[in-house]
């Protein structure tokens, strides 16, 4: 899996490509808390290029919601697959991601 | 109108059976061992008709059922009852002896005729029968009370009856040295000692014992005692018969459980098991006895046709449903098609019901008792599920294998949604993830806690 991250504002936008599993999730882990010990509190997650989410990639997210809002940031999403929509969906997870359809969507108001 | 299955109908009921026994005692009492009533042996008599005659009104006014539905057609009711019941209940109640009242002294055989004639009343126990089947329909008393009700009122009213029978004879032949009241030395002593010598034979000579301290030596006697022999005989066919029938249907349940449990015993002692896992099964068969007496509800359940079926559900769940959020946000098709699908489980305490590693087979909805999350090889518990949680969606959901196991801390029953149901009704009914979705969102901080800390279930 691949992870770019992208500046939008004072935003960072995180595009994960590939899979989020137990093989790749400590990667994302790294990345993520790296984001956030570097001060950078407000991140979007684009799931454009994601393909799968296993419940290692979902403890990573979840942790990482987390521990932005301990921080009083947030953890937002765009651009999910249906099968990813549905987890989180039926999961209840969409509750705390704070998911939107488009990145400007995500964007407005962050 | 009256209801049939009101509460007034079913006192009144229990009223006028007790006064159907009491007239079946009175009456034949009075014709053969007191014989000169007096004013208020006769003013017994026809108190005791005031109820009938009220029986008669309230009878014309009670509904029936037919073919499953209660008629309350105040016509229909009236017809049916004239064509039926009515003949017979206004023959055994109006008082004809009154006709005769200005010839009380009238006697035939050495009985009043007045008397005779209110040997009519006795028709008033066919009513027995028409209450007891009322009884025997009403959802609340047990089968079985009703007829060892039936049993005994048949046995003490015969025993009386030929009591009775078996004194008037006596009387008949005007209690001549030779009749056996005679001969038994009970001509000069009181009403009391006749009637419990007579009650003595009576029951002597219908339980076919015997003793033969009392017999019959003239036609009369002999003629009866013939018949009563036969009545007798039959009686006591049927006092045995029923009561091992009683016995046997009373029990018939509780006895074809515990067989089944000693033999599951049987085949576990013999192959050795383990003495905690056999009291834990032990344990398991008398919670299954005390909550639902042994039946099986998808076994009862299958027979049923599937309207009943999901009232009998509707009913069994309701706790469920009141605790259960996803019931809470369903309409009632999907509610429904949930309750048609869900599996009961029941667990004893210590039991698993999913353990980790296991593939998903569904979700679960905890309906009562405790159970314990536990993961890893010291089992370190990560929480308690209670009534209203549900588990079981995310292994299910990301179709990963369960991280941690559920176990039962305390008696616990579970309905499980099985994976393909879980499958049809999200393809069934767009409301099914739109539901899921809003009870999820319920739960999500417990859950979120959960995943980080690994848990999978």
């Amino acid at each position: 899996m691949e992870i770019h991250d992208r500046a939008a504002g004072g935003v960072t936008i995180v595009q994960l490509d590939g899979n989020l599993d137990t093989n790749t999730a400590p990667d994302a882990q790294v990345h993520f808390d790296g984001l956030a010990n570097g001060g950078q509190t407000r991140i979007v997650v684009d799931f454009g290029s994601l393909n799968y989410i296993s419940s290692a990639g979902l403890r990573v997210l979840l942790a990482t919601a987390k521990k932005l809002k301990g921080m009083g940031g947030q953890l937002r999403m765009f651009g999910l697959n249906d099968t990813v929509h549905e987890v989180f969906e039926i999961s209840g997870f969409s509750t705390i991601f704070s998911v939107f359809t488009t990145e400007a969507e995500a964007l407005e108001g962050f | 109108m009256i209801l049939e299955e009101s509460p007034f109908r079913a006192r009144w009921d229990l009223l006028i059976a007790i006064l159907v026994v009491v007239t079946g005692l009175v009456i034949p009492f009075q014709v053969a061992f007191v014989r000169n009533v007096g004013v208020w042996g006769s003013i017994l008599v026809y108190v005791l008709d005031l109820f009938f005659f009220l029986d008669i009104r309230f009878n014309s006014r009670t509904t029936f059922r037919e073919h499953g539905l209660e008629v309350r057609d105040p016509n229909r009711i009236a017809r049916r009852y004239r064509r039926g019941m009515l003949p017979w209940d206004l023959l055994s109640t109006i008082p004809f002896d009154l006709l005769l009242l200005p010839w009380a002294h009238l006697v035939l055989g050495g009985l009043p005729v007045v008397l005779l004639l209110r040997l009519l009343r006795l028709g008033r126990v066919i009513r027995l029968q028409v209450i007891l089947r009322r009884w025997q329909r009403s959802r609340s008393t047990n089968t079985g009370y009703v007829r060892i009700t039936r049993l005994l009122m048949v046995v003490f009213l015969l025993v009386h009856w030929v009591a009775c029978g078996w004194f008037a004879i006596a009387v008949v032949e005007g209690l001549s040295a030779d009749s056996w009241v005679a001969r038994a030395g009970l001509a000069d002593l009181g009403i009391g000692q006749q009637y419990l010598r007579s009650v003595y034979w009576s029951f002597v000579t219908t339980t076919t014992v015997g003793y033969g301290d009392i017999v019959p030596i003239g036609t009369l006697e002999t003629a009866f005692a013939i018949v009563v022999m036969v009545v007798g005989a039959s009686m006591y066919a049927l006092i045995i018969g029923s009561i091992a029938s009683l016995v046997s249907s009373i029990d018939s349940s509780k006895a074809a459980f515990w067989n089944r449990v000693e033999s599951v015993n049987q085949y576990l002692r013999g192959r050795g098991l383990p003495p905690d896992l056999t009291e834990q099964i032990q344990n398991y068969y008398d919670y299954i006895w005390d909550r639902y007496r042994g039946v099986s509800a998808p076994a009862l359940l299958k027979d049923l046709p599937e309207p009943i079926r999901l009232e009998v559900l509707f009913h069994l769940t309701k706790e469920l449903i009141e605790e259960v959020p996803l019931f809470r946000h369903t309409g009632p098709a999907l509610r429904n098609a949930l309750l048609m699908s869900l599996e009961p489980q029941v667990h004893v305490p210590g039991s698993y019901v999913v353990r980790e590693g296991e593939r998903a087979n569904g979700i679960y909805f905890v309906s009562r008792g405790t159970l314990e999350i536990t993961a890893g090889p010291e089992s370190t518990s990560h929480g308690t599920l209670e009534p209203g949680d549900y588990f079981g969606d995310l292994s299910l959901l990301l179709g990963e294998r369960r991280t941690a196991s559920v176990r039962a801390l305390a008696y616990s029953d579970v309905f499980l949604l099985p994976s393909h149901e879980f499958d049809r009704l999200k393809a069934e009914y767009d409301e099914f993830k739109e539901v899921l979705k809003v009870i999820s969102s319920e739960k999500t901080e417990k859950m979120a806690e959960l995943v980080i800390e690994g848990v999978i279930l």
